[in-house]
């Protein structure tokens, strides 16, 4: 009896120590998955702000560097002062600011409407549906002649409008999701309290779904930012984005002008990496669900 | 209750108040535009020739879909992009997915990190690549010759069925990610107890992936697959900065191929119908999207 | 006193005019600059061209007092963009940079020169263009309408290094069975091509290549240009006289089966290359052979990023061996021509902007810069000291250029001229891609070709290309069935 007893102890601890090493092994493997998925996804990022800080002997060297013997803001400088870098980055961030605005200013009553009201009932929210799965190139030709009749090409007016109407299906969307989350019964006492639905709206709901509307806008931000067919196409040069600019780039093949355009590229995905270090944790959700199809 | 009815009531214009500046909006810059265009679908215009059209009926329509050699190519180059897209971004996306559901700490953070490359725009992405791409001097080629891999420079686009590659390979990183969150988002709606009760019966990490996680999986993954297929079939920016549809038509795309033909020859007309085709291959995806939701909803209710 | 009040207003408003009429910073010295303040737009369509306008734009300013704004639309979209502004009535730019062989369908758009010149007393030295480009640069439906800005032609570069070596010489001879010189005739180019590509013909271990090209279709399509200079020396054509396509008679197809099967020999990515690679490998030593646009030249003579300075050879583009003579036929590929909007709002302005960037010392400077890729388009260019001397060498590039003005084919400059351009340069890269046999490539852009001449018209293009025929013929190309058997 002792015998078996004091066998039993053993066994179990040579099965947990098995299952010790393979928890460890597996523990590892997850690592080292997680390690090179890190690097494939974040390499390109690692080179290229690298060769934008990167003079000539050091991009055209072989053995190749990887690392800038001397890095400089240079080809920043140039691509601010000759290629009007500047502008254009001021350009994208003012559309983009003013579309997010507009589209929140305009979705979140809407989407009020269907969460609280079922306004437009399943007809409206399958419209909206495929609207946002509309591709851009559908609306491209009959947008660029109308805003040419109008003189709306080359124009903040234009483009922010464009934008914020095509953001709006998406952000009701979202916007419905976070609102069915409320809890209805604040809004309920305030209305008691003798509250307008408006009024309930921006001093209730808002101060309180602020996150939600924080991603919403977000999104929206970096939608616009993206956008690319709408703006090569209804771009003047005064009010090209960044997007565009990269596109002066790609003549000559990748070397003559690496410096800008690597320059550009690290400008023209600084939002994402902002919207990701400020969004951790509602990422999941909301890219999930398309957020930044633009 | 009495005073909720009563507010109810009283303001029936409310709702549709609230929600008019968005459907006025969307009538002007969206409906209008459509109907504008489906209206420029039956007719002639083309601006290289002059400002006047006429009415030429479902012409366009069957001159794309029987005789344009370059149109038709493009829809089989947008097919054959997006069949190992999908697979490589699903199970790049899964696999990831996975190992992120076994971490607990600094899972934001390394999701957050993961997730930046679909944030990006496919402009930047392609660009960023072109780079990497370039044969003399880009990343990936420096670092073969630098491992012995590669002896003299090696060009990604030198053929088009390497171009091809080279497209989906952008387009895998670009995407995954979103694929990625979407799994990781369904992995995190399986209850725990689940996994608790096949280790207490001692299943292995294979079956419970393949008996568990897998079926309750299934939707969120055709959630995911949907969505991608319908951004897929409008590749655009990525072409235009990685290979501006070369070498001559391999990667042209059905929406590069549809700009071409608006922007370059200028025929309007026959632009608005090619984009017609587009729309109504994104609506036959789109109802199936909600025919696949539909299903499920009316399956766990 | 009543009109005490109306004259204090009247000064005061008067004053407040002469106030905000001059500019903070600037001494307003009303004659010395006359067109003080005044911003004119242009628009050009590759970065290198906003570079070489920055060449002479402060001289601009001090003369004139003239700011010049570029802006920069990509060579893909140019022609799309703005002929797209154009069509619709108006145009945010004064000063257009075009391709002339886009005339036909840009020229409508463009202010007349002469009425301007007589009234503002322009001097535009006209008899100081190269011939060629005074033909095909300058006027449409007979009207002055645009000054040259850029001479686009083709000519041959070598490395001198790789055909003067006596190990190269000897190998050469004993493989081909005739001499190694640069190469006169196709046949020729194609040998040197097989014979240098995959290994260190300048003496060193390293894996050189054969030759150099372009065969990108985009624009205006660059594998085109390549295609052509053989194309013509097999007899082609682009049309005959009743615009039926001719690139798919015998001659077209055999340039293209002889691209195609030379492709091996060309560095990899050369689907892709568009002007500047193939320059930057002649330039660094890494092909022996290049045809291309005369900027290389200057580019070949910089020290800055030229290993092969003073070490190369200029010579006109090789050809075909017909009874026993050699038909060249270098193409004059697009150029670039300055004109000025007819829907300007600055016109005068713009007219002197025109005239000074046009100016012998001025557009010599543009020329000469090996940063730009403009290239020389008058006499005063060519036969300059200073150019002559600029790099080693320089001279003989220079007469090399004057050596193939008389050859020279120009694009078809008819309406649509860019759009029948870049659907062969597509099939052409379509079958350098091996996605389409040469034969098969050829058959499907005739047939582009008669879409396009259908959509704008068959008695249009045909009275338009009528004339051009004849004067292609003038100059002693026309089509010959016979040609593209017999050349050798």
């Amino acid at each position: 009896m002792s015998a078996v007893v004091t066998a039993t102890p053993l066994v179990t601890v040579r099965r947990a120590n098995r299952h010790r090493v393979q928890r460890g092994l597996a523990g590892l493997l997850t690592y080292l998955g997680l390690a090179l998925a890190l690097v494939f996804f974040l390499g390109p990022f690692f080179w290229i702000v690298t060769t934008s800080l990167k003079g000539n002997e050091d991009f055209f060297a072989y053995p190749p560097v990887w690392v800038p013997s001397e890095p400089s803001l240079a080809h920043y400088g140039r691509l601010f002062t000759h290629s009007s870098g500047a502008r254009y980055f001021t350009n994208s961030l003012v559309i983009s600011s003013l579309s997010m605005l507009a589209a929140l200013v305009v979705s979140l009553p809407t989407a009020y409407s269907i969460a609280r009201w079922r306004f437009g009932g399943g007809f409206l929210s399958t419209v909206l549906l495929v609207l946002r799965m509309l591709p851009a190139i559908a609306l491209i030709i009959p947008v660029y002649l109308m805003y040419k009749l109008l003189g709306l090409t080359n124009n903040y007016l234009g483009l922010v409008a464009l934008y914020t109407v095509v953001y709006i299906p998406f952000a009701v969307w979202l916007l419905v999701g976070f609102l069915r989350d409320f809890p209805v019964e604040i809004e309920e006492a305030a209305l008691i309290d003798g509250c307008s639905r408006l009024r309930a709206l921006i001093r209730v709901v808002i101060p309180i779904i602020a996150p939600g509307l924080a991603v919403v806008a977000l999104f929206a931000f970096i939608a616009t930012w993206n956008e690319f067919l709408f703006a090569i196409v209804l771009t003047g040069i005064e009010t090209k984005t960044m997007m565009v600019l990269v596109t002066s780039f790609t003549s000559g093949g990748t070397d003559t002008f690496y410096g800008e355009a690597s320059a550009s590229v690290v400008l023209g995905v600084l939002p994402a990496f902002a919207v990701a270090f400020f969004l951790q944790r509602y990422l999941v959700k909301g890219l999930a669900l398309g957020g930044t199809k633009g | 209750m009495r005073v909720s009815a009563l507010a109810l009531k009283r303001k029936q214009w409310e709702p549709f108040a609230f929600a008019s500046p968005s459907l006025l909006l969307i009538s002007l810059v969206i409906v209008f535009p459509l109907g504008y265009s489906f209206y420029l679908s039956l007719r002639n215009f083309d601006l290289s020739v002059g400002p006047d059209h006429e009415f030429v009926g479902l012409r366009n329509y069957s001159e794309a879909l029987l005789q344009d050699g370059r149109f038709l190519g493009s829809v089989w180059n947008t097919a054959v992009i997006i069949a190992p897209a999908l697979i490589a971004e699903l199970l790049l996306g899964l696999g990831i997915a996975l190992l992120l559901s076994r971490v607990s700490r600094g899972r934001p953070v390394v999701t957050a990190l993961l997730a930046i490359p679909a944030m990006v725009s496919p402009v930047m992405a392609a660009m960023a690549w072109r780079m990497m791409f370039g044969v003399k001097f880009g990343a990936i080629n420096n670092l073969g010759r630098q491992l012995g891999i590669i002896d003299v420079y090696f060009d990604w686009f030198a053929t088009p069925a390497l171009s091809i590659l080279s497209v989906v390979l952008v387009e895998v990183w670009h995407n995954t990610p979103f694929m990625m969150l979407v799994l990781l988002a369904g992995l995190q709606s399986i209850p725990q107890e689940l996994y608790q009760a096949a280790k207490a019966d001692g299943a292995t990490a294979w079956q419970t992936f393949w008996f568990i996680t897998l079926p309750l999986l299934k939707f969120t993954m055709a959630v995911g697959v949907m969505i991608r297929m319908i951004d897929l079939t409008k590749l655009f920016g990525l072409i235009f900065i990685l290979t501006f549809g070369g070498p001559g038509g391999a990667t042209e795309t059905l929406a590069f191929n549809t700009y071409l033909v608006g922007f370059k020859d200028f025929r309007m007309s026959y632009a608005a119908a090619l984009s017609y085709v587009i729309v109504l291959a994104v609506l036959a995806l789109t109802l199936v999207f909600m025919w696949i939701s539909r299903h499920r909803e009316a399956r766990t209710a | 006193m009543r009109w005490v009040r109306p004259l204090a207003v009247f000064t005061i408003v008067i004053v407040a005019l002469l106030a905000l009429a001059g500019r903070p910073g600037h001494e307003p010295v009303y004659g010395a600059r006359p067109y003080e303040g005044t911003t004119i737009r242009a628009v050009v369509n590759a970065e290198y061209v906003k570079y070489s306008l920055s060449l002479v734009e402060k001289d601009l300013y001090d003369k004139l007092g003239i700011t010049l704004e570029t802006e920069v639309i990509p060579l893909d979209a140019f022609v799309a963009k703005t002929l797209l502004e154009f069509n619709s009535g108006d145009s945010p730019w004064d000063l257009i940079m075009f391709g002339p062989s886009n005339m036909p369908d840009y020229g409508r758009h463009f202010e007349p020169l002469e009425p301007w010149i007589e009234k503002l007393k322009l001097e535009f030295h006209l008899d100081d263009i190269v011939d060629v480009f005074r033909k095909v640069m300058l006027r449409y439906n007979g009207k002055l309408v645009s000054m040259p800005y850029d001479g686009d032609i083709h000519i041959m570069y070598w490395n001198k290094v790789a055909f003067e070596r006596p190990d190269n010489q000897k190998k050469f001879k004993a493989k081909y069975g005739y001499d190694l010189r640069p190469p006169k005739t196709w046949k020729q180019w194609d040998d040197a091509a097989e014979f240098f590509h995959g290994w260190g013909w300048d003496g060193s271990q390293n894996k050189l290549f054969g030759a150099g090209a372009s065969y990108k279709p985009s624009a205006s399509g660059y594998s085109y240009h390549w295609w052509r200079q053989r194309f013509f020396a097999y007899g082609g054509q682009y049309f005959d006289a009743s615009m039926k396509p001719l690139i798919n008679t015998a001659a077209g197809v055999r340039a293209l089966e002889e691209m195609v099967r030379t492709m091996p020999y060309y560095p990899p990515g050369v689907l892709l290359f568009e002007s500047e690679e193939p320059k930057t490998m002649l330039v660094k030593g890494e092909v022996p052979l290049l045809y291309s646009w005369t900027s290389t030249g200057k580019r070949v003579g910089n020290p800055a990023e030229s290993v092969i300075v003073g070490k190369a050879g200029f010579g006109i583009v090789p050809g075909a061996e017909i009874d026993g003579k050699i038909v060249n036929r270098p193409a004059i590929t697009p150029g670039r021509g300055m004109a000025v909007s007819k829907y300007s709002k600055k016109k005068e302005a713009t007219m002197k902007v025109l005239e000074f960037i046009s100016l012998p010392e001025q557009s010599l400077k543009i020329v000469m810069d090996p940063k730009t890729i403009m290239d020389p388009w008058r006499l005063s260019h060519l036969r300059s000291e200073k150019f002559r001397k600029a790099f080693p060498d320089a001279d003989k590039y220079l007469d090399a250029i004057e050596a193939t003005f008389p050859f020279l084919v120009p694009d078809p400059v008819i309406p649509a001229a860019d759009e029948y351009q870049r659907k062969l340069s597509f099939e052409i890269t379509e079958a350098l891609a091996k996605r389409k046999s040469p034969k098969d490539a050829l058959d499907t852009a005739a047939k582009e070709w008669d879409k396009v001449t259908e959509r704008r018209g068959l008695e249009k293009q045909k009275a338009f290309w009528g004339e051009k025929l004849h004067e292609m013929k003038q100059l002693g190309i026309e089509y010959r069935p016979d040609w593209a058997a017999k050349a050798k």
